[in-house]
């Protein structure tokens, strides 16, 4: 397969990456960000929505941190497992794709992941065949091929496996872009829309995640369904966790469920509001987030069964949470 | 005889200088790396001939040229080192001088006739070099003679998706890509059909038109109909099983995509690189397609990236190179993307399969119906024999009371269907088999002990008349059974937790070459050629695709000639250089070329023990050949060097050249199809499987395999267990995750590595390779194959094992977690139980009569055994064949002595109403039986 041309710019700073992005923006040229590649340059291969443009983070110095409270995002996913990083990352960057992929593959690049549909990750013949979809529609306004007519929004569905886990131990995003630095809490990083995926403004980008003091003392567990233990995305991801003994800090999110990972606060609430009742809470909680999540016809599973195990994943996370 | 000899003795200097053409020749014993004779290996000598191998199955015709040398010793393969360093040269690794690169244009419509083709704009574009459509190859062309019905590029129009309709050639792949986009076409968009079940129904416009031969309007490309044996067994069944299976095509996913090079040489003739299974089809295809003599073209296999059945086809784009090479007189280079890997599949049919069993209160197999429909996509590839393979390799290792199969494949507008290994076995002993666990589980047997008392002896005949010669079977499953502790594990693990049998049969070679009689015509010849330094160079036509064949005609011949393996060569790659071989499918390589290695080594050897003789003076029978050495047997000191020998043979002729070639024996039915299946040997296999069934998530692990494969004799036991291994990796893909989706708009959905699941390391279960020798009487050293038969019984097994592990019967393949799920789910709600790990674990439910049957089973299987053993050895050589279980007479036709015993290739009216899915094909008429159009 043959890489489409773009010119690649090597910034080696923050501040000359920013500067490279806003000196794009006033040309009026596209470009996207890449910083391990094994998602956007693959995406490239099968020529899904180039740039003539691409600005890489991975000459930029003291970027790549990784610590127990921060992370760079060109940290890469093989040094978040094992090493001084929460336990729950770890877990979840060591199931990520696969060894081979990790090594190259980094956390803001998994935190900003392409969101994917089997219409969409598709080659450039393939979709043309289809006459293309509304994720990438080639100027010719194609309707959404999952859900048809309703035209509007993208189903796609985001399949990263660290989100839902940075979620529940309540990390937050550091965005820089030519307008300055803001921080978010990722749960409030995702906007519902397989196209525009997250609140990254146009020469934003993901710099760093940071986690509260309280992470350190919270314990839980990510549950992913894949077919395969190697290579394969989730098909439906959970992630738990608490700070033993304290009921009311319970965080639940999902992901590959949707076009985001979310995190379940109201439906948690509701059920603590009830009255916490280990085995049969974790039941209902289960049940009530079961019904929120809204997977559609777009991966390797069908979205009945993704939804249905949903009650299963939730069940084995707080039982690792004891 | 030490310190060499001369060529002309007492005529060298004595002040040590060389004379012109007086040189000294290496001395004796010289050849190989070891200036030290090696000892014979008695361990690897048959005992039959003085040897210490055990010969439990009896001894074999080739003993007395054993040599101990290499046989049976584990080898890895002589081109690993090739691979392994780089250095292998693969189909896009050929790199010619001045080379242009091919791209070709694929179908965006299912189906649609081509009105027009405008390639003004392509021409037009700088860095085109040539431009090619269907009007430059209007020949067609396919892998049977039978079932020509493929084109280089389309010519009237497209049948699937991504099938080809022009190609371009520019100076690099970028310009190529772009050029793509200029093609200015018409299409009149025609109604596609991708269900098999439509494919049944008349159409306005048939996939393909085969004139007076084609089956009403309908798609229906070939249908089969077989019923052998007594049908009023199948009446007032003890126990009976019905299964309705599903199963989803799959693809080879071998590692190396499709490439090739094709270049016309300065004196005009066509040199082809590809990495091809089957390079002297692809030659003939060439030659017409190209409407050049074949002697003018030379086919150069390249080494090749994984086959499985997926490059046996001669392929649309090895024309289309060729014939952009000719228009523009310069090399052309075309490499696939995966996704055309797809698109031009020759997967595993996708097939709905009905299977009806039933059994007597003797628990023997009075009824055995299949019903096949598979799903050829849009063109014939091997469909015609797939058609058969469905039905007929189903029935053994078994003794039938009778025998019903109706099969149809149909054309769809998909990417065509083919030979994949197993071909055209897997699926229906998939469901054969479970459907034996099945009864066995009504019966409350044993399916062991029920598959052990139902066996066909060796040197017996199946009911659709295939001559079984060696069968290991027996010893197959009585060993996995010891080695999985089966007793103490089988419907007693718990919830969860299973374990299975399946069983496999195989053909070793098929017993009908393709394109001619075998009376007429060997299947394979091998050329051998030594030359004075000793080194012995084998000229085969045998395509080594990873599977070993070029490691096991050097073995042979190491073998006979008692050489080491590094003096032996084997050049494989040009058809130029290589005799004529059909190609390495259907496993016959080993069985047919290795016999033919071992005549052309014969007629070498006997050349050097002449030599031999006419230097010692004993007589060849007293001589024994050993590591470069040849000497008299009771005095290994009088002997001469393998070089001595060699140059005495060599006196005044030069090299010795010998040719050796095999042809099977004349075999078979004479009913309509009874070639299909037939092979001069049969290879068996019993593997038992272990998984883990996650119920609440439906997801199966499988955790141990214990594969028991006859295969006559290992040459190699390294390579086999290798096969055994790779395709416990192949079956357990197909049995758990790969499929190839066809989605809502017929589109392949899933046609990259993420997406269309191969097994990880991760999914790979221990496997406990078990080799079971039978010694076949016509095989190489006694070898059948174990390149495909290895992969049918894993697919059963894990079902069957699944089934013990949560009481459920699955018969949609792959069993991926969603469907396992579904299954818990409705017998959850049926048992009306809270959660899924409250299911019930099956377990026998044993009353005196299954006790009775249990040990009625053991004791005929305990007769049997003994009956096998003296078959085998040849002690009892009375004729057996299928139906004297059922107390029928060998010695008189089965006819004769049955009333209701038929053998009927077409169906009798009175049956047409009860016919199955791919039975009602003969509801409809051929055209010349319907007064129709030519």
């Amino acid at each position: 397969m043959l890489m489409p041309p773009f010119i690649l710019h090597h910034p080696s700073s923050v501040e000359e990456a920013c500067s490279i992005a806003s000196e794009l923006i006033e040309r009026g040229e596209d470009f996207d960000w890449v910083s391990g590649g094994t998602d956007l340059l693959a995406n490239y291969k099968w020529r899904i929505n180039t740039k003539p443009n691409v600005i890489s983070l991975s000459k930029i110095p003291g970027i790549d941190t990784v610590s127990d409270l921060e992370i760079g995002c060109m940290a890469r996913l093989s040094n978040l497992e094992g090493s001084n990083v929460h336990p729950m990352i770890a877990e979840a960057a060591g199931k990520v794709a696969s060894s081979l992929i990790r090594k190259s593959a980094t956390l803001g690049g998994n935190l900003c992941l392409d969101t994917r549909c089997f219409w969409y990750n598709q080659s450039e013949d393939w979709r043309r065949s289809i006459e293309w979809c509304h994720k990438a529609d080639c100027g010719t306004g194609a309707d959404c091929r999952v859900i048809p007519n309703q035209n509007t929004l993208c189903v796609a569905t985001y399949q990263g496996d660290i989100a839902p886990v940075l979620m529940v131990l309540g990390a937050s995003v550091h965005l820089i872009g030519p307008n300055g630095e803001r921080v978010i809490p990722l749960s409030e990083f995702y906007q519902l829309d397989g196209m525009k995926k997250n609140v990254l403004e146009n020469g934003e980008f993901l710099l760093k995640v940071s986690l509260p003091e309280d992470s350190l003392s919270r314990v839980g567990s990510y549950q992913k369904l894949r077919v395969r233990d190697s290579w394969d995305f989730p098909e439906a991801g959970v992630a738990a966790s608490w700070i033993e003994g304290d009921r009311s800090s319970i965080k639940v999110a999902t992901t590959a469920l949707e076009s985001i990972p979310r995190i379940h606060t109201e439906e948690v609430s509701q059920i603590i509001e009830q009255g916490w009742d280990d085995e049969k809470s974790v039941k209902s909680l289960a049940g009530v987030i079961r019904k929120s999540v809204k997977p559609v016809n777009n991966t390797a599973l069908p979205p009945n069964y993704r939804r249905s195990v949903v009650r299963v994943l939730i069940k084995r996370a707080f039982s690792q949470m004891k | 005889m030490s310190g060499g000899y001369r060529q002309q003795p007492n005529s060298a200097r004595k002040d040590g200088k060389r004379v012109a053409g007086k040189q000294v020749f290496p001395p004796p014993g010289a050849g190989g790396s070891d200036p030290v004779m090696k000892e014979r290996d008695l361990n690897f000598i048959p005992e039959s001939v003085g040897g210490k191998e055990p010969q439990p199955a009896g001894s074999h015709i080739h003993d007395r040229i054993r040599t101990g040398t290499i046989v049976g010793k584990p080898l890895p393969l002589v081109d690993s080192n090739a691979k392994v360093t780089g250095q292998a040269w693969y189909g896009d690794d050929v790199r010619l001088a001045n080379e242009s690169i091919g791209k070709i244009l694929r179908s965006p419509h299912h189906y649609a006739k081509i009105i027009s083709i405008d390639t003004s704009k392509v021409e037009a574009l700088p860095g085109v070099i040539a431009v090619a459509t269907g009007a430059d190859s209007p020949n067609s062309f396919g892998v049977l003679p039978v079932t020509k019905d493929e084109h280089a590029m389309a010519v009237e129009k497209v049948r699937h998706m991504g099938d080809l309709v022009a190609c371009v050639s520019a100076i690099d792949e970028a310009t190529a890509i772009e050029a793509l986009g200029l093609f200015e076409i018409e299409w009149e968009i025609l109604e596609p059909v991708f269900d098999p079940k439509k494919g049944l129904e008349d159409t306005d416009e048939p996939i393909h038109w085969r004139g007076k031969y084609h089956l009403a309007k309908t798609n229906v490309q070939k249908r089969v109909f077989q019923e052998f044996g007594d049908r009023s067994l199948v009446e007032n069944p003890f126990s009976s099983s019905h299964g309705k299976w599903t199963m989803a095509g799959v693809h080879h996913g071998f590692t190396e995509p499709h490439a090739v090079v094709a270049h016309w040489d300065p004196n005009g003739r066509l040199q082809l690189y590809t990495p091809q299974q089957v390079p002297h089809y692809t030659h003939r295809a060439l030659s017409t397609v190209l409407d050049v003599p074949m002697h003018q073209i030379n086919v150069i296999r390249t080494f090749v990236g994984g086959g499985f059945g997926g490059k046996s086809d001669p392929f649309p784009h090895e024309m289309c190179a060729a014939i952009l090479a000719r228009k523009s007189g310069r090399p052309v280079r075309i490499t696939f993307d995966r996704e055309e890997v797809y698109w031009i599949n020759r997967g595993r049919h996708p097939s709905n399969i009905e299977v009806k069993m039933s059994a007597d209160k003797e628990g023997r197999i009075s009824g055995f119906d299949i019903d096949a429909l598979i799903d050829g996509g849009g063109f014939a590839s091997f469909g015609h024999v797939t058609s058969y393979y469905n039905g007929v390799l189903a029935t053994a290792p078994y003794e039938l009371g009778s025998f019903h199969y109706t099969g149809a494949r149909v054309w769809t507008n998909k990417p065509a269907s083919g030979a994949m290994r197993g071909h055209g076995a897997v699926n229906t002993r998939c469901a054969v088999e479970v459907g034996l666990d099945e009864m066995a589980e009504q019966m409350n047997v044993d399916p062991i002990d029920l598959r052990l008392a139902n066996l066909l002896p060796p040197h017996s005949r199946t009911i659709t008349g295939f001559r079984i010669t060696s069968n290991g079977m027996r010893e197959a499953l009585e060993r996995v059974r010891e080695g999985s502790d089966w007793d103490n594990k089988f419907r007693k693990l718990p919830l969860g937790k299973g374990i299975g049998i399946g069983c496999g049969f195989f053909i070793s070679g098929s017993g009908l070459p393709i394109h001619w009689d075998p009376n007429r015509f060997p299947h394979a010849t091998v050329h051998i050629q030594v030359d004075m330094d000793g080194g012995v160079t084998v000229h085969t036509g045998a395509a080594d695709i990873g599977q070993g064949s070029t490691t096991a005609v050097a073995q042979v011949v190491s073998e006979v000639l008692a050489l080491p393996i590094e003096m032996i060569h084997v050049r494989s790659h040009e058809s130029d250089t290589s005799p004529v071989d059909l190609g390495s499918y259907s496993s016959r390589v080993t069985f047919m070329n290795a016999n033919a290695a071992i005549r052309a080594a014969l007629d070498i050897r006997e050349k050097l023990l002449d030599a031999a003789w006419d230097i010692l003076g004993y007589h060849p029978n007293t001589l024994i050949i050993n590591d470069r050495r040849i000497y008299y047997k009771h005095d290994p000191a009088i002997g001469v060097s393998y070089l001595q020998a060699l140059h005495k043979a060599q006196e005044d002729k030069g090299a010795l050249i010998s040719s050796g070639s095999y042809r099977s024996p004349p075999m078979g039915g004479v009913h309509k199809g009874a070639a299909a299946g037939l092979a001069p040997a049969y290879s068996f296999s019993a593997y038992v499987a272990e998984v883990d069934v996650d119920i609440e998530l439906g997801l199966i692990k499988c955790t141990n395999v214990w594969a028991a494969h006859d295969c006559g004799k290992a040459l190699n036991p390294l390579a086999v267990k290798g096969q055994i291994i790779g395709s416990c990796h192949m079956g357990l893909g197909q049995v758990l995750s790969e499929k190839m989706v066809y989605g809502r708009t017929g589109h392949l959905q899933n046609a990259n590595l993420l997406e269309y699941k191969i097994p990880s390391i991760h999914e790979m279960p221990h496997v406990e390779p078990i080799i079971v020798e039978s010694s076949d009487p016509e095989g190489p050293f006694g070898a059948k194959e174990a390149g495909e038969g290895p992969l049918l019984p894993i697919l059963p097994a894990v079902v069957n094992a699944v089934y013990d592990a949560i009481g459920i019967r699955y018969n949609d393949l792959p069993l991926t977690p969603d469907i396992v799920f579904k299954g818990v789910e409705k017998k959850r709600k049926k048992l009306n139980l809270e959660e899924a790990t409250d299911l019930p674990s099956p377990r026998f439910t044993h009353g005196p009569k299954s006790i009775e049957l249990q040990k009625a089973l053991v004791k005929r299987s305990e007769e049997h055994k003994k009956r096998d053993l003296a078959r085998q050895k040849t002690e009892d050589t009375s004729p057996y064949v299928n139906g004297v279980l059922f107390g029928f007479d060998p010695n008189i036709p089965l006819e004769d002595q049955v009333e209701g015993w038929r053998m009927a290739t077409e169906p009798d009216p009175e049956q047409l109403a009860e016919l199955g899915l791919a039975g009602k094909a003969w509801l409809k008429k051929e055209q010349r039986h319907m007064g129709g159009e030519e």
